[in-house]
């Protein structure tokens, strides 16, 4: 199905500009990225073939980032997931100048300060990857299985809030994902609201 | 302990980047009768808070009532929103001076002469760029008496709101529907609004993005194409949207109300 130039073609015709962005879809493959990472090494999708991959995006000034870094409920779902051999990639496609926009070292101090424990920090500052996957908020959760393919995209959890207070009412959804991939079960939630910040791509 | 009778108000909040304020729209509170109260929101340039829709990212204002018993608030009744392109991806919210109306139920054995405290926490996200929530517990002392008179301090910002309400698009007929890709809209009836700068937000989540509706004049009627939400996982019985012609606050809009069904199976 020739979906995406379908709608391209549809949208040129009425004169309004294209999303920016590809649409990616669960159930289908995950694009591939290549980007560098806080300690300057690169890092690509197709290297962690044959392992689960969790894409997390990031801006430390965020205030649901916050929520999330501020109460350890981002740093416990991270150790949990690698412990288990899960790949944990945080992405952050903020673009220069725009806030919470880190260059290595600072991504670096970020992760010593917060006690992240994710396996690597991507910086994307032109926002390729983010709008390859049409990450629009900090946090926007993906969930990609040993195939490559996409088995969940949305919100880190199911209240839409900045407030610690709601984490223990909320259903974390990339930690039962992960337990529903692992106990070969269909995957029940695949897609939710993302809630956040707007990703703060340069224009 | 002694009260003006005229209306008392606390001293408002200032909060990062939006002044918050509890405000009636009478000075006094009238047994078995409806009173209008409002949020004022007044933001900073540049600086915006959230419809009940916000969008692609953002948090609609939130406000939890504490009352006395047998008094009742209503939910918010939003004003028509402006749209916020961040970079691509899509808002709606308030700027400037917004006043976002709730009708307050007044039980019939209120006693004149009498003040009540009304009390709300209001929680909200403000956002130019970067974002900052916001939490604020507001009160309003006001007298009960058997006539109200409308408070001249408030009366312009009241009637603003009264007129950004969306009026009911009774002489058209809506209907919404599942193409798969897109989500159609249909508007049908006499005269339908055909203003170049046509927009329409839709008040449910996760059915439709938050791009500008494709728009589509006909005879009599008007379609407007949006495309799929990503996050889109059944389809609501039906679709409430606010029809746009213009920018508020000096839109024109209509509250379009449009059951939804699912294209039928090409054969």
């Amino acid at each position: 199905m020739n979906f995406r130039s379908t709608v391209f073609a549809l949208l040129v015709a009425c004169g309004i500009s294209a999303p920016a962005w590809a649409k990616v879809a669960v159930g289908e493959p995950a694009p591939d990225f290549s980007l560098t990472d806080s300690n300057g090494k690169t890092q690509t999708l197709s290297q962690y073939k044959g392992k689960i991959v969790v894409l997390e995006w990031n801006n430390p000034e965020c205030p649901f980032v916050g929520k999330h870094y501020g109460s350890g409920n981002m740093q416990k779902q991270q150790a949990e997931a690698t412990a288990a051999g899960v790949v944990w990639l945080t992405v952050n496609s903020g673009a220069e100048g725009k806030q919470g926009d880190l260059d290595g070292a600072g991504a670096n101090a970020y992760i010593a300060k917060v006690g992240a424990k994710q396996t690597a920090y991507l910086l994307d500052p032109t926002g390729s990857a983010g709008h390859s996957y049409g990450a629009k908020t900090t946090p926007h959760m993906y969930v990609i299985d040993q195939q490559g393919v996409l088995r969940y995209t949305g919100g880190i959890d199911s209240i839409a809030s900045t407030d610690k207070g709601d984490l223990a009412k909320a259903t974390q959804y990339v930690p039962q994902v992960l337990a529903e991939l692992k106990d070969g079960k269909a995957v029940s939630v695949t897609t939710s609201q993302p809630y956040g910040c707007s990703v703060k791509y340069g224009s | 302990m002694l009260l003006a009778a005229a209306s008392v108000a606390a001293a408002p909040a200032q909060a990062d980047h939006v002044g918050i304020e509890l405000v009636s729209e009478s000075t006094a509170l009238v047994p078995g009768r409806s009173a209008t109260l409002g949020l004022r929101l007044v933001h900073e340039p540049h600086w915006h808070t959230y419809w009940i829709n916000p969008g692609d990212s953002g948090l609609a204002t939130k406000l939890t009532w504490e009352l006395p018993v047998g008094f009742r608030a209503g939910e918010i009744i939003w004003p028509v929103p402006q749209r916020f392109d961040v970079g691509g991806l899509f808002n709606f919210g308030y700027s400037g001076d917004a006043l976002l109306p709730v009708q307050l139920d007044v039980p019939a054995s209120a006693k004149p002469g009498s003040n009540v405290q009304l009390a709300v926490e209001a929680r909200w996200l403000v956002c130019r760029e970067e974002c900052i929530p916001g939490k604020a517990r507001l009160a309003l002392e006001l007298p009960i008496a058997a006539e109200a008179a409308t408070d001249p301090r408030w009366q312009a910002a009241f009637a603003a709101a009264r007129a950004a309400q969306p009026r009911p698009a009774a002489q058209w007929t809506g209907t919404a529907q599942d193409n798969g890709d897109r989500i159609d809209v249909k508007v049908v009836g006499a005269n339908p609004p055909h203003g170049t700068a046509l927009d329409a937000f839709v008040v449910q989540r996760q059915v439709v993005g938050y791009a500008p509706p494709q728009v589509v004049h006909g005879a009599n009627a008007l379609t407007l194409s949006f495309a799929k939400s990503e996050y889109f996982t059944g389809a609501p019985a039906a679709l409430d949207l606010l029809l746009i012609d213009g920018v508020a606050p000096d839109a024109h809009a209509w509250s379009v109300h449009a059951p939804l069904s699912s294209a039928k199976p090409s054969p």
